[in-house]
Parts: structure tokens; sequence; C-alpha cells
């Protein structure tokens, strides 16, 4: 039995059966796509995240009446913290100042306001390897606790938030990976028992006249098994075309809010498990509807 | 070449298909195994080919103890036995050549050699050239049935079964079908043909193996 025939047997299996095929493939594909978003976003989310770590400091907002002589030693004491990398004092004035630049346009709304209403503050920038939640989280809770201290802001809610996310969306992608799979089995094992049903003269032919339990049956694994590549390759395909797209129309605006966003697809050896999971879910399900298939 | 000693078969829901059959049948003989529907003339021919399992006693096809073959060496059993059918079990999707030829492949002949193959087989039954590209269902009743006769020979089988093979066609046919047998029969083929057509039997003086509700007839 030479490879050209098998391949020839399974398309003209899969010709006879034609929408068949074409609904059990598209719900492979949209199984798969939407698996392989979910492996895409906690790729790139890593990659927001990484980049909103970069931009985070904290600021202190110090309580007023604090004197000017205060000021050196407070600074010294916050280079001293680990993990600190820089430290710059802002004063009611600068902050007054800089309020001012931002509303320029609304100069008529801002007269009469005094800069006291404007509290000094330090912007603290931090080394990159204490940029994650849990330590700026520790290191707010510390500097929190210094007796000039009002008021500490940082964006570690968002990082949490966002870092817990990406944690729920890490576990959710192996779930949804195992519903995936039934799914597939599920469906390409209906397709292939269509099949078998349409085709069942022929197999009671070939089975009488003595041909092998692998000649009869051969087609029938492979069928479900290319049902599986070509649905987790079109899913890939498609989700690449979106990818690009998104990359091309709609990333630059996202650039505003998120920084330089380095969006990456998914790497070739995650895109080979996609399409291997898609062979072997497929193969499972041609073996499921043969030995649910009485006599064959 | 066949031998049943002490055979029985009850299918499921204890309906007796078959009960205490023993016959031996030599090789190169023709014979017709006859009974009205339901004597259990269809059982017998698919213990034969093993595609039914007996629940007692042994049979024994072309020195193969078929009760007691294993399910792989089922196709090497079948390889040397033709079946042919009442209603021809041809493919009506694919034309009369690739019906021949489809089993050539699945009984492993090299591509090369099908061709040539598919038109001897068609010569032996009496179908033209032009017969090879149609579907079976732009040819008669008789035509169908050489065409399936043509695909049983296929493997140059010991055995030739044959299960109500004129049970479709009008009494004209039914000879031509019969002689056709015949010729394949004087060729050294072991025939054997279950109908219940006890006037076609009479017209030919072959061994008779009558079947009644199961059982051998007086």
């Amino acid at each position: 039995m030479s490879a050209l025939f098998i391949v020839r047997r399974i398309f003209g299996v899969m010709k006879e059966n034609g929408p068949a095929h074409l609904v059990s493939i598209g719900t492979i594909a949209v199984a798969f796509f939407l698996f392989s978003s979910f492996l895409l976003l906690p790729l790139n989310f890593a990659s927001v995240l990484e980049a909103w770590e970069k931009k985070v400091q904290i600021i202190l907002y110090l309580k007023d009446g604090i004197g000017e002589k205060r000021i050196p030693q407070l600074t010294e004491a916050l280079h001293k913290e680990e993990g600190i990398r820089e430290v710059r004092y802002i004063s009611q004035r600068a902050a007054k100042e800089s309020f001012e630049r931002d509303l320029a346009g609304y100069g008529g709304v801002l007269k009469g306001l005094e800069e006291g209403i404007f509290p000094a503050s330090f912007e603290i920038t931090l080394h990159e390897r204490f940029r994650t939640p849990e330590r700026i989280r520790a290191l707010a809770e510390r500097l929190g606790a210094i007796k000039e201290v009002e008021e500490v802001q940082y964006g570690g809610v968002w990082l949490e938030r966002l870092s817990l996310f990406l944690y729920t969306l890490r576990w959710g992608v192996w779930i949804l990976g195992g519903v995936l799979v039934v799914i597939i089995v599920s469906v390409t094992a209906n397709t292939v028992r269509l099949t078998l049903y349409n085709k069942r003269g022929e197999i009671e032919i070939l089975k009488l006249v003595g041909a092998t339990d692998s000649f009869v049956k051969l087609p029938f694994y492979l069928e479900g098994g290319l049902q599986g590549l070509l649905g987790a390759g079109g899913s890939v395909l498609l989700l690449l075309v979106l990818f690009h797209a998104f990359s091309y129309k709609v990333a630059p605006y996202l650039s505003f809010y998120f920084g330089q966003l380095h969006l990456s697809f998914l790497p070739p050896h995650m895109i080979a498990w996609i399409l291997g999971i898609g062979v072997v879910a497929g193969l499972l399900g041609g073996l499921f509807s043969l030995r649910k298939a009485a006599g064959i | 070449m066949i031998q049943f000693f002490r055979v029985y078969k009850t299918y499921p829901g204890n309906i007796r298909a078959l009960a205490n059959i023993s016959f031996k049948i030599e090789r190169g003989d023709f014979v017709f195994i006859t009974g009205p529907s339901g004597a259990g003339k269809t059982t017998l021919l698919k213990l034969i080919i093993r595609a039914e399992r007996p629940d007692q006693g042994e049979i024994v096809v072309n020195k193969r103890n078929v009760a007691r073959l294993r399910n792989s060496q089922i196709p090497a059993l079948r390889r040397e036995i033709g079946f042919v059918f009442q209603d021809f079990k041809l493919l009506n999707h694919k034309t009369v050549y690739d019906n021949i030829a489809l089993v050539l492949r699945a009984l492993g002949h090299k591509k090369r050699d099908i061709p040539k193959r598919v038109r001897q087989v068609l010569r032996v039954v009496g179908l033209e050239e032009w017969a090879l590209k149609q579907s079976p269902l732009k040819l008669s009743g008789g035509e169908q049935q050489r065409v399936a006769i043509a695909r049983a020979l296929l493997n140059t089988p010991a055995i030739i079964l044959a299960d109500e093979p004129t049970g479709n066609l009008d009494p004209d046919l039914t000879v031509e079908i019969i002689d056709l047998l015949e010729k394949v029969n004087t060729l050294g083929t072991t025939v054997v043909v279950a109908t219940h057509d006890t006037s076609l039997v009479a017209q030919y003086n072959k061994r008779i193996i009558p079947l009644l509700r199961g059982q051998l007839a007086a």
C-alpha cells in the first residue's frame, strides 16, 4: 500500500463527504483559535506588564510644614533603602508650576490657586529587579511608615491586578486546552463515524474480499488526524492574520497608554505543539469512532 | 475443500439458524444449497467466510479450521474465496473499472498490473471494454452480476460462494449467470450457490444440500 495511494484514499473519502468535513474542520479551527488566542494573551500581557513595570514609580506625598533642612536628610535616607535607584524631590512650588504647565490651556481656571494646596513629594524610581508587584508593595509599605509621609501612591494595584489576571489566564489556558481536546475528539469522532456510515458498503466489500484490517481502517484513522491538522493549521493561520492586523492598526494607539508595546506571535515550538495536539486529538477521534463502529 | 461437522449456530434472542449440520464438498464440486427463506442458507455461507462464528462444531475450509481462526487470519481465508451477492454489492458512485481496481489494490496488486487484470476478468465473464467506464447503475441486472462475479474471480479463488445470485434477475439472465458460474467451475473452482429457486436447481444436474428450518432436510 503506497503512501500516495493512502493519501488519495483519504482525500477521496473526505471529498465524498465534503460538507461534513468542512464543518468539522471549521469547528476544530474555531476551538483551536480560542485556545491559541488564550496562549497569545498571556504571552503579550507579560510584555505589557513588563512595560508598566518599567514605568512604575513610587510617589511619597509629604505632610505640610516640613522644614527645608529635613529634605536632604530624607533624600539620603531614601537612597539608603534597598531597591531605590533615583529620588527626586518636588517642592510645593515645583508641583504648582508643573500643574500649570500641564494645564496651560486652562490658565484662567488656575488663577488664584495657592501654592499651599500642592503637597511636596518625592518621586522614587526603582532598580529593575525591584519592579515586581510584590517588591513594590513591600517597599511602599515601608516608606509609608516614615512619619513625614502623608500618602504613598504607586501603580501597584493595577500591577497586582494585571499580574493576577495573567496568572489566572495561564491556568485558564490549560483548562481550556483540556476542554478543547474533548471537543476535537468528539467532533472528529462524529465526522469519521459519518464517513464510516457513508462508506459501509465499500468497507463491507473490502472486508469480504480479504483486505487487511490496516488497509480498511488506516484511511479513517488518518482522516481524523488530517482533520485535526487542518483545523489547527487553519486556526494558527487565522490568528496570524488577525495578529498582524492588530499589530499594524490597533497597537500604535494602545502604545499611548501602555508605552511601546513589543507584541509577539506564538513561537515556533508552540505552533508545533498546537498542530501536534490537533493531529493526536484527530487520531483519537478516528480511533474512538472505529471502535464504536460494530463489525469494523 | 469445505467440511461441516455437527455445526450449530443460534442468533441472539434464541433464534436457531443452523443445527447439527454436517456435510463435505470436494474440490471442484458445483453444489446448490437450497431451501426456503429463513432455512439458514445465508448463515451457512457466512460461516464459511467467518463472517459468523459457529456456537458448536468444526468447519474446515481449504485446510483451515475456520471456527478457530484468529481475527488476523481471516483476510487470508477470504482471499481464497470469492463471494457473489443477490444485490451485487457494487459501488454505484464508482465506475466498473474502479469497482474492480479497488479490490485489486486492497489485495496488494501492483498498480501497473491492475489495468491488465481488470480487462482479463471482465473478458472471462463476457463483458466488453465499453463497460469499464460505466457506472454499475447504467448496466442491466445481468451485466451488474457479471461485474460482481468478475470481482469475485479477481484473486483466482479456490471457492466461489454465491448467495441467491439470480434473485434479482429474470429467467433468461438467471440461466446466463448460472452458466457463467458453471464455466468458472470447469476451470477448477469449487462453486457453492445458495438459492430458494427449486425450478432453477432442477435445470442442472448438480449436487444439492437441502436445508429446512436450519437443519439438513432428509
